[in-house]
């Protein structure tokens, strides 16, 4: 079983290569064969593909990836590869479940299939998106920790501390992801559910020493919280990584890899990128130290994952992951539209749809493409908790019927689309609900998902 | 061969991202005793501009973006000396990278890519670029722009860092100085005192053609 040190001698012995090289001649390329050598075609009107053979043929094309191009290492120049039985140890090796949480809130995280009725795990908040203030920040994670189908939590990330802008690996970046870990505490013990996990420790923290200094128990992460580690598109790593891996290790906490795979870039189209996303599964096991994984493949133009090639690519990845392994996968989706309006809701409903049918579990979610301070509400997880649960068990013919419906609803508007409102205009902390506009947006939504055939309560509120 | 095959071959190259291609043609071009600089603008020019559309379209993606970018360069390194002094060759240099503490690259190397296609000389620092790198490089390459891109909301604070430092050192008027990347918004760049916010990688080349207009 490959360790961190075997990985740390990979990365210092294996082939030397440029970067230049290794991702466009190297991976990019050898993509492209794969695509080809498994004949894998994306159909754009069958955003939900019900085909085992596509399944398991995207799967082995990704496993001959990991193989055949490795990993890369940015501070070492070197690729670190890995053997055909080194990649299948790791696969049969990798934790089949994962405990999370204390006391009450404590669940077991367990791999899905393809149709299963068993609800998805559902890992609900801002997924990493920014936010202005501790104000801001306790209002939305107050908001998540209510939500009944919550599993565990994903908090944003603090942009400012003590009136100043965080800058990367600084003292301002270390206290602010000391105050991540501090106040998401804070937020579930207001609202009693003190042994939520967060599984995103620390979105505060996108520098080692950051994600080092919140360690100490006084800030409250626990070894039953989740670590998350970004992986560098597409397949590599550098040593900041591996010291947040070897950290998180120390402490006994399940490293969960996130990887965010864009549609148009290294991998090309949605048939590479679907493979590059099921090889970065095999690839963190080994180079992350990897126990669960959090994919959040994205178009390069949309920023979101609700495009017919992003909702089949996800479909896919989902079928080939849980068709053929026991790993613990839980797809993070984006929405390009905003806070209070039809489209967001529809897109993130399409979006957790293609996941859960496909047997992964969810992560929810991205608001407006993830890129504004505070254009996120605690409504927009509690929709997709209730959709996942909703669609639980769906065959994937349903979900394709299901899913092409509410992408023809929004499709058109993914180049421009309405970007709602601020959180505190469709959100009112104080009486934990959202604005009656948000209200009447969330009647509307109630309504549109009966017609399609679908019972969600769109929250207690509409 | 005539000098039209050769401007022909160096298109070619281009358009299929093949950088030996690239040099045999550039090196024809020189035994030929061809206009270097008609050479640049006849050949490498217009086939980095397809290229350029395609990828706006989605008919390509972005390895095939940036192999095109390798071959042209590779092209131009013996091109480009050959070119007499004062003759314009580019609209102006750009340096550009990926802020301090910032490893993400691919909107910095679509954007590269496209400013090239875009007609402007660039120069890629690569990503974690300290901010005295930008200003010291920008300096020594003669650049008039200053692109500088972060993906994470942590990591925009050091775009301020380098217009606060152009500003500092009094040098704040001789760059434009243009920042991108996921989290930032033209608010942002409001915010910061940039020249520029580029929505994406073809409204960054249009504020770059923009700014060599206004000096």
């Amino acid at each position: 079983m490959v360790q961190i040190l075997d990985v740390m001698q990979k990365a210092l012995e294996g082939k030397p290569m440029s970067e230049t090289d290794y991702q466009l001649r190297s991976f990019a390329a050898k993509v492209n064969e794969k695509v080809k050598e498994y004949d894998i075609h994306f159909d754009r009107n069958t955003p939900i593909p019900d085909d085992p053979t596509l399944a398991d043929d995207a799967f082995q094309a990704a496993f001959d990836l990991v193989v055949e191009v490795g990993a890369y290492c940015t501070n070492t120049n070197r690729v670190i590869s890995y053997t055909e039985s080194e990649v299948k140890e790791a696969l049969r090796f990798a934790p089949s479940e994962i405990e999370f949480g204390e006391g009450k809130d404590r669940r077991k995280l367990r791999p899905r299939s393809v149709g299963d009725k068993n609800p998805p795990w559902c890992l609900l908040g801002a997924g990493g998106g920014a936010c202005s203030s501790e104000q801001s920040f306790l209002a939305l994670v107050e908001g998540y920790a209510e939500i009944p189908e919550a599993n565990a939590i994903t908090t944003p990330a603090l942009t400012r501390v003590g009136g100043m802008r965080i800058r990367p690996a600084s003292p301002l970046e270390v206290l602010g992801a000391q105050r991540n870990a501090v106040l998401f505490r804070e937020a579930c013990n207001r609202v009693g559910r003190q042994g939520m996990p967060v599984m995103n420790a620390l979105s505060t923290a996108e520098s080692d020493i950051a994600l080092a200094g919140a360690m100490h128990p006084k800030y409250g992460l626990r070894q039953s919280d989740g670590y998350m580690i970004c992986c560098m598109d597409p397949m590599k790593v550098d040593f900041a990584r591996l010291n947040k891996a070897t950290v998180a290790l120390g402490l006994g906490g399940p490293i969960g890899m996130c990887f965010g795979p864009m549609m148009g870039g290294y991998a090309g189209g949605p048939e590479g990128t679907a493979i590059s996303n099921i090889a970065h599964h095999m690839m963190g096991i080994l180079t992350y130290q990897a126990s669960w994984f959090l994919p959040f493949p994205l178009h390069l133009r949309y920023v979101s994952s609700s495009c017919r090639e992003l909702l089949w690519l996800i479909s896919l990845s989902g079928q080939a992951i849980s068709r053929n392994t026991h790993l613990l996968s839980v797809n993070l989706n984006y929405t390009s539209a905003g806070p209070s309006t039809l489209m967001c809701l529809l897109e993130t409903s399409a979006s957790v749809t293609a996941a859960v049918t496909s047997g992964l579990h969810i992560e929810s979610l991205g608001v407006a493409s993830n890129k504004e301070e505070d254009r996120t509400t605690p409504v927009e997880p509690r929709i997709s908790a209730e959709v996942g649960h909703a669609v639980a068990g769906m065959s994937l013919a349903d979900a394709n019927e299901l899913v092409t419906r509410l992408v023809k609803g929004y499709e058109d508007k993914l180049q421009a689309p309405p970007l709602g409102k601020m959180l505190f205009e469709a959100w009112d902390a104080d009486r934990r609900r959202p604005s009656k506009d948000y209200i009447a947006v969330l009647k509307e939504y109630r309504k549109k998902m009966k017609s399609l055939g679908i019972g969600v309560r769109g929250g207690p509120w509409a | 061969m005539s000098a039209e095959k050769i401007l022909e071959q160096l298109r070619g190259a281009v358009l299929k991202y093949d950088s030996d291609a690239a040099v045999s043609a550039a090196k024809a071009v020189i035994h030929a005793k061809m206009d270097p600089l008609q050479a640049i603008e006849k050949g490498l020019v217009p086939a980095i501009h397809d290229v350029g559309e395609k990828f706006e379209k989605m008919e390509i993606y972005l390895p095939e973006l940036m192999l095109a970018g390798d071959a042209m360069k590779s092209a131009l390194a013996l091109l480009l000396p050959l070119v007499p002094k004062g003759e314009k060759t580019s609209k102006a240099t750009v340096v550009i990278g990926t802020v301090q503490g910032d490893v993400h690259e691919i909107g910095k190397n679509i954007v590269s890519s496209m400013l090239m296609a875009g007609g402007f000389e660039v120069i890629d620092l690569g990503v974690n670029v300290k901010t005295s790198t930008f200003v010291d490089e920008a300096k020594a390459r003669g650049a008039k722009i200053i692109g500088a891109s972060a993906l994470m909301s942590s990591t925009i604070g050091s775009q301020k860092d380098i217009i606060d430092y152009l500003s500092a050192s009094g040098d704040r008027r001789r760059f434009t100085v243009l920042v991108g990347g996921g989290p930032t918004t033209q608010e942002w760049s409001d915010e910061i005192g940039a020249d520029g916010w580029g929505k994406n990688a073809v409204h960054a080349v249009k504020l770059a053609s923009k700014a060599v207009k206004g000096r």
